[in-house]
């Protein structure tokens, strides 16, 4: 402690010199704090820079799993959170706690303790956790529970170094920003472990609802609390003048930590969680856009009068940024909240922008701000104004940038959602802003970079401490004291001080009936509707799929694929029906996601054969040229072929994905209930389980067989055809040529590890019937997917510009057959492929993929030779060469071709 | 539940503005933090100037 004179004039003009101790303050632990902040900042930013690098080059450190695109991307976030953002608070609370409390912080040797733990307990071990696979596929609360262990710890130590200090002083009055400290503190305490842990103990929609509320706590009771603090700090330090009105930041504070917990389940709009908790969510989610209108005013409002402030000053200038980007992203956080806009953003990059709005915009900038401007007012430090400058733009650009790219992007992706396109469209279209987005972490990064070397190039100083040179503030000298006394509040007012007791009492009631109402009532109306819904012989995840569900989760699988189909047409109508809470009663911890790069993953069950889901998992542009799903190559053994335990434990768990559901029937009860023929827009009904009906129609993108599949005929004109040929040519490049080769020579990429081997369409003659029934319905037991929901001139394309590629000489043998082929066909063949050859035999039925119908498709003489010497791999299709001599094969094949049908008016063409 | 938010809300809220009105003492104990923490920065700064004056003097000192 250090003794000070204090002149204090009170507004009538008399003027007492006060003899005050002011308490000591620990500088070596802010100036250690800060360089924490830049040294995990840069890591962080380096982090999501390589992610965003991914979207564009998924190979690019794609061959280790410690460098794969979900374990970075939980260090950027976690990292960000925690070593950025939290070693910044801490350095500004290590400053403005004595300043507040008029005491020094608890004890130098805890606040040390509390370094070395958030530094060396949580955030180092948690990013090598992570990147070595260890870790919780929970947004926010990626890091494992050994670290949450250390984080509350860290909490309570907060609690006795930063709010003791308050509880001690026992003052009269506490500025806001001292309760933006307290309450962050506390209710972040209370916050993290329902967030982390809960879910893991509750299950699917029922944990989604706490989730839910950690998502929204993690920002509103932590990030937000604390950058506030430093903003209201800051601006009245820097300007001199008392802020515009603390009433109006009390109820600014108040309003926030009410509404705040309220926002968390405006997250699952349109989900399985009732629709009371939902509607509760989004008005909440309004109230808080009033309130953050309600501070945002007061705060611009106390730079009144300052117009020329910030350019003069760059700390401020951070946070003047800082509190116009949380205006706008809270804005936008109620607006995107709101039915008809959740709707349709929801899922996208919209989203992504907006959080990058408010953890870089809102909250970095903020805390840059707050650490510029402490950094001029600690012992032999200062800034190099200059550099900051440069920091100041650079961030402001790169951030403007990002999130103006990343917004559009959401609304690309939103419209092609929307319609009928394959889900890969959505990927095409934003691909060149996915670029643009990492070109703008560039400047991000040089900003942080800049804002180091400004604090370390400032004005060498011999001296012990600071005057505050702020041009700025020495115009409003006169105003800084204008300070109005304490004392004149009459002693019969006294009773005010409770004030703070009871708002704090009414904080933590608002604060557990956030959990009341928006985890643990609708938790209990979810547990009821799965006891009466869930099929009572459905079967919980084998060890396999287990140990697949826990491999999933630790690559970030869930922050692309989304296992939440919403009660939203567009939704039903691309993936299926809505998700129900049953078929999430074995999700410890739910994988719902927030987020869809690739498509929901809720009914893969069935949906495509084994050797595709490994070969995509191996590297996923082996079988979607576009994808930019990541590889992981560590799950096999040098090839797709060859799986560890690991990667059929992943096959497993996603082969498994929405068998209950299919298993159970369920479906079939619902559809046999409704009368609807079509998806209704479920956006707008009055509640989700009334307004939900899966379509009567299979759904586009994940297929099953559609008996209304059109015979689609290539244009007749020689110059329309042409044209289609081209097109086609397009599109088969784009679409198909990663299985069945550039050449069509069935020799693509992909196709060393399908079986069956992708058709060689050189080596056959396919039918238009053949050709659309194939492309409407794909390949049952083969990796040929559906195409049904690609455009029908898209798809009369395809089927031209493969007929263009087969092979022209497989006619038909016009004379009868001899009897000898006839009779062995009858024996040998017909079982499958009918008696005359149309792949109806008795046996095809329960053959997948189907026999050949000879009428449809036919062969080369060289192709079917081949067929009968050596069989089809991975069909029913034998090798003959050891059953039949060389004259039975002949005399075999020479029948097949007579079941040939003539050839069509263009074929050959 | 929403009707419960948004009546707790509303009523918090003119209940603060109703004591705001009714009872001007409120008004000065409410807006008193703001003046207190510009004192304590005022301090902290004196104390500041202070003491880097000292290191200065001293400092010239040596060299002369």
């Amino acid at each position: 402690m250090t003794t000070s004179a204090q002149n204090l004039t009170s507004r009538n003009g008399q003027v007492t010199q006060v003899v005050a101790v002011l308490p000591s303050i620990e500088y070596d632990l802010i100036r250690a704090h800060i360089v924490a902040s830049l040294v995990t900042v840069v890591i962080s930013v380096l982090f999501g820079i390589t992610v965003a690098t991914k979207f564009s080059f998924p190979e690019f450190l794609g061959g280790h799993g410690w460098l794969t695109w979900g374990r970075l991307r939980y260090n950027h976030t976690q990292g960000i959170f925690f070593g950025w953002l939290g070693n910044a608070f801490l350095a500004f609370f290590y400053y403005v706690v004595p300043r507040l409390a008029n005491r020094p912080v608890w004890s130098r040797k805890l606040g040390w303790l509390l370094f070395g733990i958030w530094n060396f307990a949580v955030v180092l071990p948690g990013w090598v956790l992570v990147l070595n696979g260890i870790s919780k596929p929970l947004e926010w609360g990626e890091f494992p529970h050994v670290v949450d262990v250390f984080v509350i710890l860290a909490f309570i130590l907060m609690t006795f170094e930063f709010v003791l200090p308050f509880l001690k002083a026992a003052l009269s009055d506490l500025y806001v920003a001292a309760w933006y400290i307290i309450g962050g503190i506390i209710f972040t305490m209370l916050a993290y472990p329902v967030g982390n842990i809960v879910p893991e103990l509750v299950p699917g929609a029922r944990g989604a609802a706490f989730s839910g509320l950690w998502i929204h706590d993690a920002v509103g009771l932590y990030v937000t609390p604390f950058a506030l603090a430093i903003a209201y700090y800051v601006i009245p330090a820097t300007t001199r003048r008392p802020i515009f009105s603390h009433f109006l930041s009390m109820v600014g504070f108040w309003l926030l930590f009410f509404m705040y917990p309220l926002n968390g389940t405006h997250h699952y709009v349109y989900s399985v969680i009732p629709m009371s908790a939902q509607k509760g969510a989004i008005v909440a989610s309004a109230y808080l856009g009033m309130d953050v209108i309600l501070v945002v005013t007061n705060l611009l409002l106390s730079l009144r009068g300052n117009s020329g402030t910030a350019s003069k000053d760059v700390p401020l200038r951070f946070v003047w940024f800082g509190v116009v980007a949380y205006l706008v992203v809270s804005l936008q956080g109620s607006v995107q909240a709101l039915m008809p806009v959740n709707r349709f953003i929801h899922f996208t990059d919209w989203v992504i922008g907006h959080s990058h709005l408010a953890m870089i915009g809102f909250a970095s900038f903020i805390a840059l701000g707050g650490i510029a401007h402490l950094w001029q007012r600690i012992p032999r430090t200062r800034y190099n104004e200059r550099t900051m400058n440069w920091s100041f733009w650079l961030l402001a650009t790169g951030l403007t940038l990002m999130v103006a790219d990343l917004t559009i992007a959401g609304l690309v992706e939103a419209q092609v959602w929307e319609s009928s396109a394959p889900w890969i469209d959505s990927i095409r279209a934003v691909g060149s802003y996915w670029l643009v987005r990492t070109l703008s972490g560039l400047p991000i990064l040089a900003g942080f970079l800049l804002f180091w070397t400004s604090l370390v190039t400032g004005p060498k100083l011999s001296g012990a401490t600071l005057s505050v040179a702020s041009p700025v503030a020495s115009e409003n000298k006169a105003a800084f004291e204008d300070v109005s006394p304490v004392s004149v509040i009459p002693r019969s007012s006294s009773w005010l001080s409770y004030a703070h007791v009871v708002a704090f009492g009414a904080g933590v009631g608002f604060f557990a009936l956030s959990f009341l109402v928006l985890a643990i009532i609708p938790g209990n109306q979810l547990e009821h509707e799965i006891k009466q819904a869930a099929p009572v012989t459905m079967a919980n995840l084998t060890a396999s799929e287990q140990r697949g569900r826990i491999i999933y989760g630790r690559e970030g699988c869930a922050y692309c694929h989304t296992q939440q189909i919403r009660f939203l047409a567009a939704d039903v109508r691309r993936f299926g029906a809505p998700t129900e809470a049953w078929e999430t009663k074995y999700d410890y911890p739910q994988l719902w996601g927030t987020r869809r790069i690739g498509p929901d993953l809720s009914r893969e069950f069935n949906l495509r054969p084994c050797d595709w889901q490994l070969t995509h998992l191996y590297n996923p542009r082996l079988v979607v040229q576009d994808s930019v799903m990541p590889p992981y190559p560590w799950l096999f053994d040098g090839s797709p072929g060859h799986p560890t335990q690991e990667g059929l434990d992943v096959l497993a768990y996603i082969q498994s994905l929405g068998r209950a559901r299919q298993l159970s029937g369920f479906d079939g009860r619902w559809l046999a209930s409704s009368v609807r023929s079509e998806t209704p827009d479920m956006a707008m009904s009055n509640e989700p389980l009334a307004g939900a009906t899966p379509p009567a129609v299979p759904i586009a993108m994940v297929g099953g067989y559609s008996l209304s599949a059109p015979i689609l005929h290539p244009a007749a004109d020689p110059g329309d055809l042409q044209e289609e040929v081209s097109r086609g040519g397009a599109l088969f490049a784009a679409n198909c040529a990663s299985c069945h080769g550039s050449g069509g020579g069935g020799d693509g990429k992909a196709s060393a590890s399908l079986l069956p081997k992708p058709a060689n369409l050189t080596a056959a003659r396919f039918s238009d019937e053949r050709l659309s029934s194939v492309l409407w319905n794909g390949v049952a037991g083969s990796a040929m997917p559906p195409w049904r929901q690609l455009p029908t001139e898209d798809l009369r394309a395809l089927i031209a510009y493969i007929q263009s590629v087969n092979a022209p000489g497989a006619t038909p043998r016009i004379q009868e057959a001899a009897g000898l082929g006839k009779a062995l066909f009858a024996a040998t063949c017909a079982s499958c492929h009918g008696v005359t050859g149309e792949g109806n035999g008795p046996a095809a039925g329960a053959l997948a993929p189907a026999p050949t119908n000879f009428h449809l498709k036919k062969p080369t003489e060289e192709r079917a030779w081949d067929v009968l010497e050596n069989g089809v791999p991975g069909t029913a299709m034998p090798p003959w060469r050891n059953q039949l001599s060389a004259d039975e094969r002949h005399a075999l094949l020479e029948f097949v071709r007579s079941l040939y049908d003539p050839p069509q008016e263009n074929e050959g063409q | 539940m929403i009707n419960l938010i948004v009546i707790l809300t509303t009523a918090i809220m003119f209940a603060l503005l109703l004591v705001w009105w009714r009872w001007p003492v409120f008004r000065i104990w409410i807006e008193a933090p703001k003046y207190s923490m510009l004192r304590q920065e005022h301090r902290f700064n004196d104390q500041d100037t202070e003491q880097e004056t000292a290191t200065n003097l001293s400092s010239n000192g040596k060299h002369t």
